[in-house]
Parts: structure tokens; sequence; C-alpha cells
């Protein structure tokens, strides 16, 4: 039972780095407050199912679409600003965000919101049941992404990251594509706050705070940004490194922000990001035993 | 009541704008996002406040603190920060990553090393509280404005008297003709970090002092407010910084007096980010003239 | 390509389904021999690390005490220590892996509302009881019949901090300021509710984030405009601390009222002399002449280097009462929690427990103590059911 907790926690920061990445990898824009989407996510559902009595079921997808509409507001922001000025602003609107959480009588404020678990064919769901919950959407979720890279979206997005101005004067639409890019991947979030809080069955405004985004973020980067299985792995490392380290007790946040700044100092482009040692030295020996293309390994 | 509330703003200003100064002078070298910062005014707070219980010296242990982990941020940058941003195709998220495990690896260090609690550090001031009218400034407050006045106005004389200053703002504005031109970037950089932790240093010591407490999470408002402020004051602006903390200042302590609590006092320096940079993208201060 | 990551993913899946089969394996047969496993939680890192030590210290130091004397009927009692970082996430995983993999016949919280709050219904779901320390949140023991807490509900503090206020120190006009938080919020709304119906007015209502340590402009408004006669702080003691430092800065003379969340040496610490004279409603009674009070605070005190304080007072009493029950019934969870329930009159280190109240909330007496000298020291008691007795909700 423990493990599987551990599991369903560490599968929803799964899909939360998988998100980011679409944003911050694929697309290539600074985003320093994706807590505060899976925050919406989140209470979006609480107040469907706490409040009104709707479904959990039916709050996953509204979950999906409101975090992705206020997305959409967080993508026009990003034609306004660039880069660091915009990795500040999505700070700010984390903070602002969970501010309102905090703030406002319709959010629990001070006193947070208390959820009650769904129900599935009448039966009240239990830990395994929202591990192979969130074990589909991330399955989901990384088929679409594959999919999106393929696609003319995801070769619009790259180059939209390699240079916005050699895209636009290619004909690409650079801020249709900026704003999808983000609406896509808040609303993801969106949907991992929904499971989250159900989980959960408790939620307060801080689980939503900076500090969860910057350890999204460094799940990506950890993992090796752009690549499906970087943030995943990403996140199964750093997501379990609370955990793994428990016989550490005392040392254990040393060991983690050593690890990060080891990994860092050492492997920027993450541990299983293109060109890392780790991948490298995997597509070689794959590259000996099947002897196959390493084009065809690389996404 | 009015006097006294905006005279508690600039105050305040006054440390916000010291706290950041830090960080801006690291971006305007090496253009890092240095959460690391904060811990650079945590880990200056201890020192001080072990200097000081062994010397029973405030400005010993205020400067003697403040070289020390000046001497640390040199290592940092020369050891962590120099080889990573000098790779190739490095992103920009990654040393923001790297300065967060620095700040979170800090902050348990001390915990570890002084434990949890709270240290006072206990300096009772003899000068006494100035009063002007209605208007009442405690001992703590002017040794504050003081020494950040003075401060400020070494870092003004450095950067634009001297020739280690002519090469700094040569590198901030634009590091490869700087290195043309014959600049050594590398002590640009080196006195990046030595003002840099300096500074945050001293910061750390300062609000110690005012709030009579140091402990090991007290960078953790600092570590993203000061983003905040060096965002505003137009990223790597030394000018811009001491407006943008006074503007925070001024306006979290307006809020406090007039309106009360509609929200809480750190969104209010976001709010204000938010709007100014949506009028004005590039911040309050874009032209880099230190 | 395709077909690579599909299968990938098809294994994963598999894998994780076979997990939570195999994850759910029997408990192991327990023998005499064994010893008494209790749980124990608290944010020993992250910002509340300060409450963390002070209560994990009382928690070995009291299962320290009762090996010295022999255990709890032969057998030793053993801990089960976690650190749950302030962080709801990681009190999940620990509360899942005390009740399936540690085998704990019960378990104690040292840690703040939130990590309490999501760990409850989880110990409730498993059938293992849980005392809470020192959490408010109202709907930490409404998780159900296995959870209670050691600490009077925050509706309780705050209505015998309105006795103090008008009853005791006849205040007409009173100034809250209180910490955004379920503690300030509870405590802030029952005391107002009492003033009220008191004859005093509150005239102000200050509310400010946890983080926040700058409190000249509220203090400056205070005296210039609004005028109390009294301010009651409703929050913890970094900002006790700092509201008491700039009220005596300023000259201000107004009468302050805190709560069990200024009862720390911390408090007195960074305050320093303006300490002096500030009143709160507390649950340990330093003066007290009880033997078990004066031992725990010379005890801990010789040991630890460190003043005890109400968290660390809160969970050694949550450990001597389930020492007290285990000595009677045995280690069965369910035989623990009945007899918790049904405990009356136990003596312990913050006065006398009069029983749980429905809400399984601690109904004892509230201590009004009074800095003095640097210390805490005996002002008055509130014993009356009427105002220590839990209302349901």
């Amino acid at each position: 039972m423990y493990l599987i907790v551990v599991s369903v926690n560490i599968g929803i920061f799964i899909l939360l780095a998988l998100s980011l990445n679409i944003i911050t990898g694929y697309a290539g824009q600074a985003a320093l407050g994706h807590a505060a989407f899976f925050g919406i996510g989140a209470y979006t559902s609480a107040i469907m199912t706490s409040n009104y009595g709707f479904s959990f079921w039916i709050s996953l997808p509204v979950a999906f679409m409101v975090s992705g509409i206020v997305g959409i507001g967080l993508g026009l922001i990003s034609i306004r600003m660039k880069d660091d000025f915009l990795a500040i602003t999505t700070i700010g609107v984390n903070f602002v965000i969970v501010a309102l959480f905090q703030y406002s009588s319709f959010f629990g404020a001070s006193l947070g919101m208390t959820v009650k678990k769904p129900m599935f064919f009448g039966m009240r769901m239990n830990t395994s049941g929202y591990l192979i919950l969130i074990t589909i959407i991330i399955i989901i979720t990384c088929y679409f992404i594959h999919k999106m890279n393929k696609s003319w979206f995801g070769l619009a997005l790259s180059s939209i990251r390699n240079d916005e101005m050699v895209a636009s004067s290619l004909g690409i639409d650079v801020n249709k594509y900026k704003i999808l890019a983000f609406s896509l991947g808040t609303a993801i979030a969106g949907i991992a706050g929904a499971v989250y809080a159900h989980h959960m069955t408790f939620i307060y405004s801080s689980d939503f705070a900076f500090t969860v985004s910057i350890g999204i973020l460094s799940m990506v980067v950890i993992g090796g940004i752009g690549t499906i299985r970087g943030p995943i792995l990403g996140a199964i490392l750093l997501g379990a490194a609370p955990e793994l380290f428990r016989f550490f007790a005392d040392y254990r946040m040393i060991v983690y922000g050593g690890l990060l700044v080891l990994m860092m100092r050492f492997q920027p482009q993450g541990i299983f990001g293109n060109d890392s040692f780790i991948t490298r030295n995997f597509i070689q020996a794959y590259k000996n035993i099947f002897k196959k293309k390493v084009g065809d390994i690389i996404e | 009541m009015l006097l006294q509330q905006l005279v508690n703003g600039i105050m305040i200003g006054s440390v916000y704008a010291l706290t950041a100064m830090g960080a801006t002078l690291i971006y305007g070298i090496l253009r890092i996002l240095d959460i690391a910062n904060a811990a650079a005014y945590a880990v200056g707070a201890y020192l001080g406040w072990y200097i000081y219980t062994l010397t029973n010296n405030l400005f010993l242990a205020f400067f003697l603190a403040m070289i020390l982990t000046g001497l640390i941020g040199v290592l940092v940058e020369k050891y962590i920060y120099l080889p990573i941003i000098s790779k190739p195709n490095v992103i920009t998220i990654v040393p923001l990553i790297t300065s967060v495990g620095l700040f979170t690896l800090t902050g348990d260090l001390l915990r570890l090393i002084a434990g949890p609690n709270v240290k006072s550090l206990g300096v009772k001031l003899r000068i006494g509280v100035l009063q002007i009218g209605n208007l009442r400034i405690n001992p703590e407050w002017i040794f504050i404005i003081i020494l950040t006045a003075l401060l400020f106005s070494i870092l003004w004389f450095i950067l634009n008297k001297t020739k280690l200053g002519l090469a700094w703002r040569a590198t901030a504005s634009d590091s490869e003709i700087a290195q043309a031109m014959g600049v050594n970037i590398n002590v640009s950089m080196a006195l990046s970090y030595i003002l840099g932790y300096g500074f945050a240093a001293s910061a750390g010591i300062m609000v110690g002092l005012l709030y009579n407490s140091i402990y090991p999470t007290m960078g953790d408002i600092p570590s993203y407010k000061m983003l905040a402020i060096i965002v505003l004051g137009g990223l790597g602006n030394p000018v811009g910084t001491v407006l943008a903390g006074l503007l925070i200042g001024l306006s979290e302590t307006l809020v406090a007096a007039y309106i009360g609590s509609i929200m809480p006092r750190d969104v209010i320096a976001f709010l204000v980010l938010i709007i100014v940079l949506l009028v004005k993208p590039s911040g309050l201060i874009s032209k880099k003239n230190a | 390509m395709k077909r690579k990551l599909k299968s990938l993913l098809l294994v994963s899946l598999a894998l994780m389904m076979a997990f939570s089969m195999v994850a759910c394996n029997s408990k192991p047969v327990e023998t005499n021999d064994d010893p008494i496993r209790i749980g124990f939680f608290a944010p020993i890192t992250g910002p509340a690390a300060a409450d963390g030590l002070s209560t994990s210290n009382s928690a070995e130091l009291a299962v320290e005490i009762v090996n010295g004397n022999g255990g709890i009927n032969g057998r030793k009692v053993e801990i089960v220590k976690y650190d749950d970082g302030l962080d709801t996430k990681q009190a999940v995983n620990i509360a899942q892996k005390l009740t399936t993999n540690d085998n704990v016949v019960a378990v104690v919280s040292g840690s703040y509302s939130g990590p309490t709050r999501v760990a409850a219904p989880i110990f409730q779901e498993a059938g293992i009881p849980m005392i809470s320390g020192y959490a408010i949140h109202p709907e930490v023991t409404q998780s159900g019949d296995f959870i209670f807490s050691q600490s009077f509900s925050g509706a309780v503090q705050g209505k015998a901090g309105g006795v103090v206020a008008v009853d005791m120190l006849k205040a007409k006009r009173i100034s809250i300021i209180a910490v955004d938080i379920d503690f300030g919020k509870e405590l802030s709304e029952s005391f107002t509710q009492y003033v009220e119906a008191n004859g005093a007015e509150v005239v102000s209502l200050d509310k400010f984030a946890m983080s926040d340590s700058e409190f000249g402009p509220v203090i400056t408004k205070l005296k210039e405009e609004v005028k109390p006669d009294l301010i009651y702080m409703a929050n913890y003691y970094g900002h006790g601390a700092e509201i008491v430092r700039q009220v005596k800065n300023m000259d201000f003379d107004v009468q302050i009222l805190g709560t069990e969340g200024i009862d720390s040496y911390q408090f007195l610490e960074i305050a320093g002399e303006d300490a002096e004279g500030v009143i709160l409603t507390t649950n340990m009674d330093r003066d007290s002449e009880d033997e078990s009070t004066q031992t725990y605070i010379k005890t801990y005190t010789e040991k630890y280097g460190l003043i005890p304080d109400m968290v660390g007072a809160s969970v050694y009493d949550a450990f001597q009462v389930l020492f007290k029950v285990i000595e009677e019934v045995g280690t069965e969870p369910e035989d623990i929690r009945d007899a918790i329930k049904e405990l009356k009159n136990f003596r312990t280190v913050t006065g006398v427990l009069i029983e749980y109240a429905p809400s399984r909330e601690a109904i004892k007496p509230v201590q009004i103590q009074i800095i003095e000298n640097g210390e805490f020291h005996y002002f008055d008691r509130i014993e009356d059911l009427d105002i220590i007795t839990p209302v349901p909700k």
C-alpha cells in the first residue's frame, strides 16, 4: 500500500512534468508557475464534487478545460514578454493564484478544502484505482505528445524554440502556436490537479506554491528536457528521492540539493536527455547489439 | 500618520533594495537568476551572528561576514556557475535549477550546524529614538539607513569611478565587445560575485538585526521576492533595483495601512510587477546605466 | 518506434498493477518479546523545524522515561519516527507507511494542521488510533472515531482568550492581529464571538501571511488611528515577537494578549525585555505544583539544554495517554481507542485531562500565563466547563 501511494504521487508528478515539458521543452518558453495550474485543476474539481455534487468523472474534463482556458491568458502574456521577464512573471502569476485560493472563502480560504473520494461503479475508489487511473492518463498523454511531435504542430513548436524570428519569417503563426502550447500544457496540469485533490482528500493553497513549480521544473530538467522519457524518469527520480533517502533522515534535503547541483554541473542536458552520458552509452550498446542506426532511436 | 507610513515604506523598501542588489549585480554580468543569493543572505546572517557573539563588535561582524560571504561567492562562481554557463547550448533554466539546489543544500546545512532554533543577535544600540514631531524612527532603522546609504555610495563609486567598475559596466552592456576591447571579463564576473554575495550577506545581517532573529529558512522569502524586484528594476540595473525596492516597500506599507488584509504581503510585489511589465515589458528602467 | 513505445507503456502498466497486488501483504504475528511500536511524525526539516525539534525531543524523552521504568507491562516501547517536512504529500506517504509497513499500534502527530489533516483519514481507515498533539484544524478529529486531539480546539481557546480580555482585563476596544491560516482563523473567530457578546468591541482585524515579519505599518495604524486598549494576537512566536517589539519600539501603551502560538522559548529569545507583561492562553502552567509537570520541565531542560514549550508538552502528554491505556488494555487498536474514549481525570503535564469530548478533543483547563522576568508564570486558570467544553459544530 505504501508503495502504491508513493507511486500515485509520483504518477501525478510525471503528468505535471510531461505537461510542463510541452511549454518549456518543446515550445522553449520559460514557465515557473506551473503549480498554479495544477492548483486550478485541483480546486475546480474539488468545488464541483464537494460543493455542487458533480461526479469526479465529469470534473476531470472540466478541470482540463478551466486550466487550459486560464493557460491561454498566460500564453497571451508570453507574447508580450520575453525570456527572463516572462519567467519571473509566471512566478508572479503563481503567487497571485495561490493568494486567491488562500483569501477567497469560495476556495475554502485558510481552512482549505475537503474532498470526498469518488465512486467507481458503485465502489469507493481506492489507492490502486488511482494508480490505474493515473497510469492510463499518462499513457494517453505520452501517446498524444508522441503524435504531436510528428505533426505540423510539433514542427512549428520546435522552430519557435530554435528561433522565433526565423519561424515567423517562414510563415509560422508564432503567437497562435505559443498560446496553444501554453493552453495544452496547463490543461494537462489541470487533470493532474483533479486527480491529486481526490487522492489527497484535502487541498490547501500552499500545496500549489512556487516551490512546487520549481520542483516540477527540476524534474523536467534533471530528466532531460524536450524528450518524453526525460520528464518521466526525472519525476520518478526526484519524486521518489524524499522517500528513498528517508534512511538518511537528517541529511536528506542536503543530498537532494547536492544532487541538483552536481547534476546540473556535470549533466546539464539531463540524465536521460539527448546526448547525455547515459543516453549515449545506451545507444552505443543498443547499436552494438542490434546493429541499428542511431537515428532510429533518437526521436 | 501618512508621513510615518511613508517613512516606514521607504525604510522597508531600502532593505528590499539592498537584498535584491546582490542578485542584480550577478544578473548584470552572468545573466543568471541566482536564487542562491538568498542562501548567501542566510549564510551572511549566520556568519555575522557568529562573529558578533565571539567579538561583540557589530561593525567587525558586519564587514567580516560580508567579505567572507563574498569570497564564498567567488568560489561558487568559479567552480559551479562558470563551468555551467561556458558549456555550449546550455538553456537558461540550468543555472536556475543549480541555484535552487544550492539554496536547498545551504538552508539545511545551516539547520544541521546551528540548529533549527532562532538565534537572536541581542544588539542594544546606544543611539536613541529619532523623534521629529509625530514621526518616530527607531535606532535599528537609523543604523540600517546609514549603512545602506554607505554601501550604495561605495557601490556607485566602484562602478562609476574605478577602472574595475568601467570594466564591469562594459561587460554588462556587451560581454563579447568588452572582451574584444581587452576587458578581462573573468575579473568582472568575480567582482559580480564578491559584491553580489557580499551585499546579500549585508542584507541578511541587517534583517537579522531588525527582527532580532536569524534562522535557517530566513532566505525563503528573499529568494523569490528579490526576483520580483530585480525584474521590476529592469534586470541587471542597479539604479532600477533601488527604485523597484522602494516602490515595493511603499506599496506593501500603504496597502497594509490603508486597505488592510486583502492579500498576502508577498503577492503585492508580484502584482506590482505584473502590472508594470504589462505596460512596460522591459521593467522600470531598461537602459543599462549604472 | 511507435510499437516500441506502446509496448513499453503496456509493460509499465502491467508492472504497476502487479505492484499493487503484491504490496498488500499481511501483518506478521506479534509476540510479547517484541517492543510496542508507536508511530510519530513531525516537521523536522522545513520552515517549522524548530517545532519539529521540540516535539521530537519530547517524544523521545517520553519513550526513554517509560523504558527506563521497565517499559509497559514489561515490554519496551519503540518509536517509529518520520519527518514530514511540513508537506502534505509526504505526510500521506508516511501515514501509509506507518499503517501498512511499520506495524505500529498507535500514532502521535507532532505536526501542524495540514500534514495531520491528510494523515488522519488514512489512520481512521486502517483502524489505528492517532492522537494529534496540537493541530487545530477542526476537521482533524472529524475524520473518525480513531482520531483524538490532545489540545483543546481553536474555538475553546479563542473563547478562553475572550474571557481573559473581557472578564479579567476589562478591555473595551480590542484589535486583533491574526495569521491567515486555520489557527488564526479559528481562534480569532471564536474570540470575536465571545467578546462581542460580552460588551466589548473588536475595532480592527488585521490578517497577515504566515511568512510575514514586518508589522510596522499595522502597529503604526493601531497606535495613531485605532487606539485599542488591548491587542489580541492569534499567531505564532515569530510574528508575536515582532509585534511586541514594534509595540514597545513605538512607545505604544497597550495590553497584549497572546495564545499558545507564542508559548515558546523562542518568543522570549527574540522579544527579550519587550515580552514583559504579555499575557497568553496556553496549556502548560510553569508554576504548577504537579510533580509530573515539574519532572518534565526539569528532565527536558537538563537533557536538551532548551526550555520546553507548549508543542513539546502536548506531544509528551499524547504519549502519556497512550502509555496509560496500553498498560490497561493491551495493544489491540480498537481497545486502545475505546480506552482513550473512557479516560477520565488523567493527570498530564498540561494539567488534569478531564476527558475527551464527543468530538474527541481533550477537555482540560486553559492556563493563563504572564511573562515576568523573562519567564512564563501563573496568571490565572479557566476551569469553567461551559468555556472549556467544545461546542459540537
